[in-house]
């Protein structure tokens, strides 16, 4: 690597550096701005009040009585160090919460992928061949209903159909695969599918575009006009040449999916990063809340710089 | 190929494959879709119901609600007043989970752990507020009283009142319950596994217990449908009647909770009890049953007292009965005939406080009180409520038992602020007769001072009642031996499950 380079890329992480700094400053005080004792709401769980001297007390000993700039600094001064601190709720260190749950978001984001490019790039493929025909026709109609539709109907739909009246699969939960490998995945496939669902309708749509005006080149023609098989020139002419703007769709998708999870996994009760996200806003658990924020912004910034890395390497004009 | 045969033939095929459920029964563990994951386990803290069903099985205390709502002996054997203090007879031969015994000493030592300085115990106030615990002999303790207090035994059924091994270490208690944790995956499920050492011979009749936790009502339902659990808590209202339509399950739902009214006593129409009174009379309350409970409640016109009970009185529990033409001449009464503007504070987080607002929103505006709703989330609906910056609040909860007592944390306005209060707004008459009920221990004389508190409580309405709601639980009809408690113990039907067996 060149000294210029070096610096772009010194730059590019920088940047991004400062971007989550501020993400985190943004989200811990937009959070104390907003109205909401942590200490009153765990005290009224159930319906219950509590007296305002039970309240003082766990005021005190979770340190919410401290100034706000005196608290920000402890946990500024704890993320440097490499820790995010520990859950108002029940004590419990958040980097082990984010550790517990993020491979779980993770793994259903890459099943979600694999299966909508396992559908949604063949089917581009051939609808694009058979452009105009039945099956272009219906599947077509079936990418914009699955568009149209939002992920929280199709997983109700699916719970319903596959679970409480066909009895094929649960209705949702987790089992660790150390602890049923058959169990896990076939808990993972309902709310793999209803993520999965837009990801291949997207992925179709792209692919099936990309497709036809790849078609529609110089090159596919000449390779015609060479009398080359209708299979080689698909597979070595236009699908080829189809796949990039593919995979930049795939890329921006999953740093999107990383958001879009939260409603799949409440749904299906896939104890993923997005459940202890919702609990810890509206118990306003602040390290909670902030330490998950930290870790999708960090992991998103972290796929846009490695997008940023991947076209300077496929594109020279990129380059520095 | 896809043909019309193979079609026809994959679809007669359904019937058949839909008879086996994906869930299977494990062997003589029950699995129960729980409403939350409980924010902590602490045996004194109040983190809510869901928790509470897990501490009352693996924790015990002195005493414990059975299937009517009465107390029953558990680590003590039998309890008694003289007027200043409560002297309990222990029981012996009761071993803690990690094998200690069982006496005195771990009353005394988990009382002063929940009365400390520092703690944040729901009981706290109660317990600092004994002016001597003794220890009689080690099966035998005395709790002294600063004046006569016939609640006390009720506390020790609280599910936040637990005793302890007193060598328990901070943030791991030592419990004697009929069941000890045997796995926990954080957010997900806790599996409690049968206490061999448990001092009822036979109990707990299952090996083990699954909670399995369902935060979406829906989706709860959805489980206990598909068969992936046996049993559910909080069965959604809408769901109650295909719970009871479908032949393989069965329904236990009994009124429980309730919604009320709240006001801030400290500003603004709402300090004035006739206005509070007339809101009272404005509201028909089967609409919000309708609207809110699927029909799965009724009518709550008067202090929230359950029927049936000594203290209930049918022309008092008609106190604040829908009467528009009455509460328009309390109105005038109040100088404001044409009615007011105010705000009404409750929230859009759960579906049932936002159609009850809704539905009195509407009935308010007939008699002139045109309310602007503010429903944001719980949270900040907490806040807003406990600070007083509301004038009118909906509101839902259950007392904490089914004694008139376990009301005071509702209609005693003397308290501190709390969300679950109206906001600075004194009712001395009622709260004078809550304190002489509490020290008051002939029965006949209570019912008295209970009905006079009635009374007081209906004129001065520091909260007006709207509805009962309908608490369920939905289970397989294999499952036998679980009763909901009902009433305001509801919540505390989990202790319960030591008697549950699939019949």
């Amino acid at each position: 690597m060149n000294g210029k380079a070096a610096k772009w890329l010194a730059r590019r992480i920088g940047g991004s550096l400062l971007l989550a700094f501020l993400v985190v400053t943004i989200v811990f005080f937009t959070l104390h701005l907003v109205p909401g004792d942590p200490a009153v709401l765990l005290l009224s769980t159930g319906g219950a009040a509590p007296s305002q001297e039970q309240v003082m007390r766990l005021r005190d000993k979770l340190g919410l009585d401290r100034p706000l700039i005196e608290q920000y600094w402890t946990f500024l001064s704890g993320i440097v160090q490499g820790d995010l601190g520990k859950s108002l709720q029940d004590d419990y260190p958040v980097a082990s919460e984010i550790a517990l749950r993020l491979p779980r978001t993770l793994e259903l984001i890459f099943a979600a992928v694999i299966i909508g490019l396992a559908v949604g790039f063949p089917s581009g493929v051939k609808a694009a061949f058979g452009h105009g025909g039945w099956f272009d026709r219906i599947a077509s109609g079936t990418a914009a209903l699955l568009m149209a539709i939002p992920v929280f109907v199709v997983g109700t739909l699916l719970v319903l159909a596959f679970a409480v009246q066909l009895r094929w699969m649960p209705a949702g939960g987790f089992t660790p695969f150390s602890q049923d490998p058959v169990k896990h995945l076939t808990l993972l496939t309902l709310p793999a599918l209803a993520i999965a669902k837009g990801l291949a309708a997207t992925v179709f749509r792209m692919t099936k575009a990309s497709v036809l005006d790849v078609m529609t080149r110089d090159h596919v023609r000449t390779a015609r006009a060479k009398g080359l098989t209708p299979r080689r020139i698909t597979m070595r002419h236009v699908v080829r040449n189809a796949l990039s703007p593919v995979v930049t769709v795939v890329g921006l998708q999953i740093g999107t999916l990383l958001g879009g999870t939260v409603l799949v996994e409440y749904v299906f009760n896939w104890p993923g990063l997005s459940s202890p996200l919702i609990k810890a806003v509206e118990g306003r658990d602040y390290p909670m809340v902030a330490g998950i924020v930290l870790t999708i912004s960090g992991l998103f910034l972290l796929i846009n710089l490695i997008m940023d890395l991947l076209y300077a390497v496929l594109d020279p004009r990129v380059r520095p | 190929m896809l043909t019309r045969r193979s079609l026809i033939v994959g679809a007669a095929s359904l019937p058949v494959l839909t008879r086996t459920a994906f869930a299977q029964k494990s062997a003589n563990v029950l699995r129960y879709g729980l409403s939350a994951f409980p924010p902590n386990l602490n045996p004194w803290d109040n983190v809510g119901a869901a928790a509470g069903t897990i501490k009352l099985l693996v924790h015990r205390s002195l005493l414990a609600f059975d299937a009517k709502g009465n107390l029953r002996p558990e680590l003590a054997e039998s309890w008694s007043s003289d007027g200043k203090a409560w002297t309990f007879k222990l029981r012996q031969g009761v071993k803690f989970h990690n094998g200690d015994s069982f006496d005195a000493q771990d009353v005394k030592w988990s009382l002063e752990q929940i009365g400390a300085e520092k703690s944040t115990a729901y009981f706290k106030n109660q317990v600092a507020g004994l002016e001597k615990i003794e220890i009689v002999d080690p099966f035998t303790i005395r709790l002294v009283t600063k004046q006569p207090d016939v609640s006390l035994p009720l506390w020790f059924g609280n599910y936040n009142m637990f005793i302890i091994s007193r060598n328990s270490q901070p943030g791991q208690p030592i419990g004697c319950g009929p069941y000890k944790i045997a796995a926990t995956e954080r957010g997900t499920s806790i599996e409690l596994a049968a206490n061999d050492k448990y001092y009822k011979p036979g109990f707990p009749k299952m090996k083990g217990i699954k909670f399995t936790v369902y935060a979406d009502e829906n989706l709860r339902m959805a489980a206990l449908q598909s068969g992936d659990v046996d049993m559910i808590e909080y069965v959604p209202w809408q769901s109650m009647e295909s719970v009871e339509k479908d032949s393989r399950l069965a329904l236990d739902a009994k009124p429980g909770p309730f919604m009320c009214v709240l006001f801030n006593g400290s500003k603004g129409p709402c300090s004035d009890p006739r206005i509070r009174r007339a809101i009272g009379h404005a509201v028909k309350r089967e609409d919000i049953v309708k609207a809110a409970f699927f029909g799965r409640g009724s009518a709550l016109e008067g202090v929230p007292l359950v029927e049936g009970t000594p203290w209930w009185d049918p022309v008092l529990s008609k106190g604040w009965a829908y009467d528009p033409a009455k509460a328009k001449a309390l109105l005038a009464e109040a100088g404001v005939p044409n009615g007011f503007n105010a705000t009404m504070l409750a929230t859009a987080q759960y579906g049932m406080h936002k159609d009850t607002a809704e539905v009195v929103q509407q009935h308010l505006a007939a008699v002139g009180i045109n309310c602007e709703l503010k429903l944001p989330d719980w949270s900040t609906r907490v806040s807003l409520g406990t600070t007083g910056q509301y004038e009118i609040a909906i509101h839902g909860l259950a007392a904490d038992n089914n004694d008139p007592d376990g009301l005071s944390a509702i209609i005693d306005t003397s308290l501190s602020a709390s969300h679950g209060r109206s906001f600075a707004l004194p009712a001395p008459r009622t709260t004078d007769a809550l304190k002489r009920g509490r020290a008051e221990l002939d029965q006949a004389k209570r019912v008295e001072i209970y009905k006079e508190m009635q009374r007081a409580c209906i004129e001065e309405a520091p909260m007006v009642g709207l509805a009962w709601r309908s608490q369920g639980y939905g289970y397989d009809k294999s499952v036998k031996g679980f009763t909901n408690i009902g009433g305001a113990l509801s919540t505390s039907s989990g202790g319960l499950l030591e008697e549950t067996y699939f019949g």
